[in-house]
């Protein structure tokens, strides 16, 4: 009896013990991007595993609603594929705080040609987006694919763009504004802009809901992250070589990738806002960009303040190791933005 | 007896409606349907108040405006109207989401009451008594399909059928009509209205069998003693006889409908800026682009576009209302007709 | 026979030809809807399972969502006390105002309420969402919250409760209810021995729809009950509560075939969650209606 009453006041006083831990633990809460809410879901459980004084909930919202609740103090990490603007940080200081670098592939679905890479430039997709180009055999397609152009068929080509609001749109819009003077000045870039009327265009919801039409529509073309690929590899979708600043037409290789990386780091800023589009360089990929999380340096207590630091210094330094990038085809951010980053992480106080 | 044990058992007999009981009921009842009608006005309310800039940013350019803009959220500047500004460029058109909304609604409606009606008659007149109870929870369940199955289903197996199947078939037998030129990517008017009729068809369904179970059998008997079929005894006199609770069911599916997001947002195709030109073209509703906008919307640092979405949804009320409105008065109208009749 | 009775006849023949043909095909069309929809629920129900097999393993029912796949432990508890609260709340407030209504209302606020509820049916979910957030999140300050989540999923099934409570009682024949007042019964007992007891099932069957279709939203929840990896404590304001909606809505956009296993295994719970509820509130009624005819 005694022995029964020794265990079950051991069994109570652990009980108690992991309660109390549990309640002490800090609870932080990310919301926001689509794109890196894979490679959040990778990380979180990793860490809050080696440290079990705080709980990270991750939520996919979208890049818009991220920053909105990080703002208005409801969560405190806003993960968002576009920094802010101007505009927005008036009303609210904020800080953009990059963690990780991906990327966007444009994918195509045209039977006989999904297993090779076709070259592809700004002012051609925003043709094709804008209704000017109207086929695949297109005279201004086939001069930069001589060595396909036999083989491109006389189909209308049916342009995929996505109807949420989403920092795919942005990366991929801000591409086609760099590099086309005529849609920077038509629809621009944004997370949701007004698509010229296209005939056969098609909206789709998400990533998972471009490659899925991109799937099953002969002779679409479409945007998709690059977290992605291992999908549109499986759905048997051909990705484009890009035509970017220099001149080359690149793939979407962690080389080129890095490449255009590099370029752009001696001209970030401080406060880390700054497009990776159109990159200069001649290995340079045209479409990256940073994913940005969007942190208040006022947070609600001293705990939060600490327990949030401590995990945007792990996502820096552990975090960028291969083993957990690669599962999103993401790349390690330079040095240097390291560096940049972790001088804006000191800036958060409770 | 019984008598004696409601009425207290004394010679005082008890007028009903004052006992102390009665008044806690008559007025917690009372203030359980005050709290139902603040509900639906602080719905109203909050919609009014918070969608009151884009109002009158907007003014009635929503109602004709084709175009969904909300403007160059990295430009410099501000559009200002009726004194509230907005992104630079910014203009907001819902004709699109009014016309996909009323349009899948309408066509979900005309599929989903007649097969409704139909199918209740069935789960109670024709079903085996031993499988009547599992019919009963099967339809119910059907119910309780999340929203987002449905939607998955949809893109999963709807939307492909219609594309490859549906589209070509219908494109060969009726090349020079609504329904001709071949179905696209199927994601589209045809695509959603089916998914919106499978989703409140249980509503109906469910609701119908229940009331037509609980008709008087004694009439129900009477009729096909004078001679009538069953078949004649339903249509002539059960059915009509309870167009009070179809019309009450149709009604709060009819509401499912023009309110449904997450199935919609998934297979109406999310058309901007252009409206369909047959079934199978792309569409788009309210409540779809309330979803798919709202995450933007937000990026807006004038608010606009976020207040605009709130009018949207106060503009889908008021259709709400008109059209429960009409409805009523076509039923009460058809009611007069006959009793003068 | 005479020209006019072989007329007759043949007419009359016509006539029961006409009807059988007419009867033969409304049967045939009401089972064929009937059979239709029954088969599309079996192909939806197959789709998921086929997909959620994978997925749905006892640990499943044990272990929270971590990272990009996990367990479902948090959401399916998140789930039921969500559902658990609203179902409560509308109960309270849908009973009592279809009381109201088929009781003590006077005509012109009897019709006007109506009104309001059936127009409180076609507010999108979104909206009821985004209305709880404004106001209990940010305004209110309960951030993510239990209460929140349940009082946005009691307001998406009011119109039902109401309406059904309404039309359940409507629906009670007269006679029965005269019957207890010429007996000289209460309004209250009336309603409590007589009225409800028959209006009972009616009132249930629409209470089930309603709860089915509560326990299937996911956007109102996102943005009054947020989300969370953790289990659930019954902690009512500032703290997220996770749901299972949630899964299948996000994991199902996740570049992983473990999440997707993982949101289609949701699903399947969800709607095992409804047959469930469904079940047990069907034989809690029939053992009733046996011990009521049993007493008797």
């Amino acid at each position: 009896m005694k022995k029964l009453f020794r265990i079950l006041c051991a069994a109570l006083a652990l009980t108690a013990g992991t309660t109390v831990a549990a309640l002490a633990a800090v609870d932080l809460l990310e919301t926001g991007s689509s794109l890196v809410y894979p490679l959040m879901n990778i990380w979180v459980p990793s860490y809050t595993k080696a440290h079990g004084d705080v709980k990270i909930t991750t939520q996919s919202t979208g890049s818009g609603t991220g920053i909105s609740q990080a703002v208005a103090g409801v969560a405190q990490i806003g993960a968002s594929d576009a920094y802010m603007s101007d505009a927005q940080l008036a009303k609210e200081k904020m800080l953009n705080i990059p963690l990780a670098i991906s990327a966007q592939q444009i994918n195509y679905n045209v039977p006989g040609l999904n297993d090779v890479h076709l070259n592809l430039s700004g002012p051609v997709i925003a043709g094709i987006y804008d209704g000017s180009i109207r086929f695949w055999d297109d005279a201004k397609i086939k001069s930069i694919n001589a060595k396909y152009a036999a083989k491109l068929p006389h189909e209308a080509i049916i342009p995929i763009h996505r109807s949420d609001g989403s920092g795919d749109t942005f990366i991929f819009s801000q591409y086609l504004s760099f590099s086309t003077p005529s849609w920077k000045n038509g629809p621009g870039y944004g997370t949701t802009i007004t698509w010229p009327a296209v005939q056969n265009g098609v909206g789709a919801n998400g990533n998972p809901g471009m490659v899925q039409a991109c799937q099953s529509t002969k002779y679409s073309i479409a945007y998709i992250g690059v977290s992605f690929l291992n999908e549109t590899n499986k759905a048997g979708l051909g990705y484009a070589a890009l035509l970017n600043r220099a001149g080359n037409f690149v793939l979407p290789t962690e080389p080129n990738i890095a490449a255009a990386a590099n370029e752009l780091v001696s001209k970030t800023p401080k406060d880390e806002r700054i497009s990776l589009i159109f990159a200069p360089g001649k290995n340079s990929y045209p479409i990256i960009n940073y994913e940005y999380m969007i942190i208040n340096p006022k947070q609600s207590s001293p705990q939060t303040a600490d327990a949030l630091k401590r995990f945007l210094a792990w996502a820096l330094d552990q975090g960028q190791s291969k083993r957990y990038l690669d599962q999103v085809h993401f790349i390690p951010l330079p040095k240097s933005i390291v560096n940049l980053s972790k001088e804006q992480i000191a800036q958060i106080s409770g | 007896m019984a008598a004696s044990t409601i009425a207290g058992g004394a010679a005082k007999p008890r007028r009903p409606g004052v006992s102390p009981q009665d008044l806690v009921l008559r007025y917690g009842t009372t203030s359980c349907a005050v709290v139902t009608a603040a509900t639906v006005f602080l719905v109203a309310a909050f919609l009014i108040v918070y969608s009151y800039p884009a109002l009158r940013f907007n003014g009635l350019s929503i109602l004709t405006g084709m175009t969904w803009n909300i403007g160059n959220q990295y430009g410099t500047g501000v559009e200002r109207h009726g004194g509230f500004v907005a992104a630079p460029g910014a203009s907001f058109g819902a004709v699109v989401f009014i016309f996909g909304t009323i349009a899948s609604s309408a066509l979900a409606m005309l599929i989903a009451t007649p097969l409704a009606v139909l199918a209740a008659v069935a789960m109670h007149y024709r079903v085996p008594n031993r499988l009547k109870t599992l019919v009963n929870v099967l339809v119910e369940l059907m119910a309780g399909v999340p929203s987002v199955v449905y939607g998955l289903w949809g893109i999963g197996v709807l939307v492909p059928w219609i594309s490859n199947d549906l589209g070509p078939f219908l494109a060969a037998r009726f090349p020079n009509s609504p329904l001709g030129g071949g179905a696209g990517s199927g994601n589209g008017l045809l695509a959603t209205s089916l998914i919106l009729a499978i989703m409140i068809f249980p509503i109906m369904a469910a609701t119908m069998r229940d009331v037509i179970s609980r008709f008087p059998k004694q009439t129900f008997e009477g009729a096909v003693g004078l001679g009538a079929t069953t078949w004649q005894s339903v249509t002539s006199l059960v059915l009509p006889a309870l167009k009070v609770p179809m019309f009450a069911s149709a009604m709060l599916a009819l509401g499912r409908a023009l309110g449904e997001t997450m199935a919609v947002l998934m297979v109406c195709g999310n058309a901007l800026n252009l409206l369909p030109q047959n079934i199978f073209a792309p569409v788009n509703t309210i409540a779809a682009a309330i979803v798919s906008q709202l995450d933007s919307a937000l990026t807006d640092p004038t608010g606009m576009a976020e207040r605009t979405l709130a009018e949207l949804a106060l503009i889908l009320f008021a259709i709400t209302l008109s059209v429960n409105l009409v409805a009523r008065l076509i039923m009460r109208g058809s009611d007069r007709v006959k009793r003068t009749a | 026979m005479s020209e006019m009775a072989l007329q007759g006849a043949k007419a009359r023949t016509r006539s029961r030809v006409g009807l059988t043909v007419r009867r033969n095909i409304g049967w045939g069309v009401s089972v064929l809807a009937l059979c239709g929809a029954l088969s599309i629920l079996g192909a939806i129900f197959s789709f998921v399972l086929a997909r959620g097999l994978p997925a749905l393993r006892p640990k499943v029912f044990t272990t929270v969502t971590s990272g990009i796949a996990g367990g479902l432990e948090n959401a399916i508890l998140g789930t039921l006390m969500l559902v658990a609260f609203g179902v409560l709340m509308v109960a309270v407030i849908g009973f009592g105002t279809g009381i109201w209504l088929s009781s003590y209302a006077s005509p012109k606020p009897r019709e006007f309420v109506r009104l309001l509820t059936d127009v409180l049916a076609g507010v999108p979910s979104i909206v009821v969402g985004y209305f709880g957030y404004i106001l209990l999140v940010k305004i209110a300050g309960w951030q993510f919250s239990l209460a929140g989540g349940a009082i946005a999923l009691t307001i998406i099934m009011l119109p039902y409760v109401v309406r059904g409570t309404d039309l359940a009682l409507e629906s009670v024949p007269r006679e029965l209810r005269e019957g207890g007042f010429a007996l000289g019964a209460t309004y209250t007992t009336v309603l409590l021995t007589i009225s409800w007891p028959y209006a009972l099932p009616s009132v249930l069957t629409m209470l089930l729809l309603a709860t089915g279709i509560a326990l299937g939203e996911t956007a109102p929840l996102i943005y009054t009950a947020g989300w969370s990896n953790y289990m659930p404590t019954w902690q009512l304001t500032h703290a997220p509560v996770p749901y299972l909606t949630y899964v299948i809505w996000t994991f199902i956009s996740q570049p992983f075939a473990q999440s997707h296993a993982l949101a289609y295994a949701a699903a399947a719970i969800l709607m095992l969650m409804i047959v469930v509820t469904n079940v047990l509130a069907r034989s809690w009624l029939e053992s009733l209606a046996r011990k009521q005819h049993g007493a008797r």
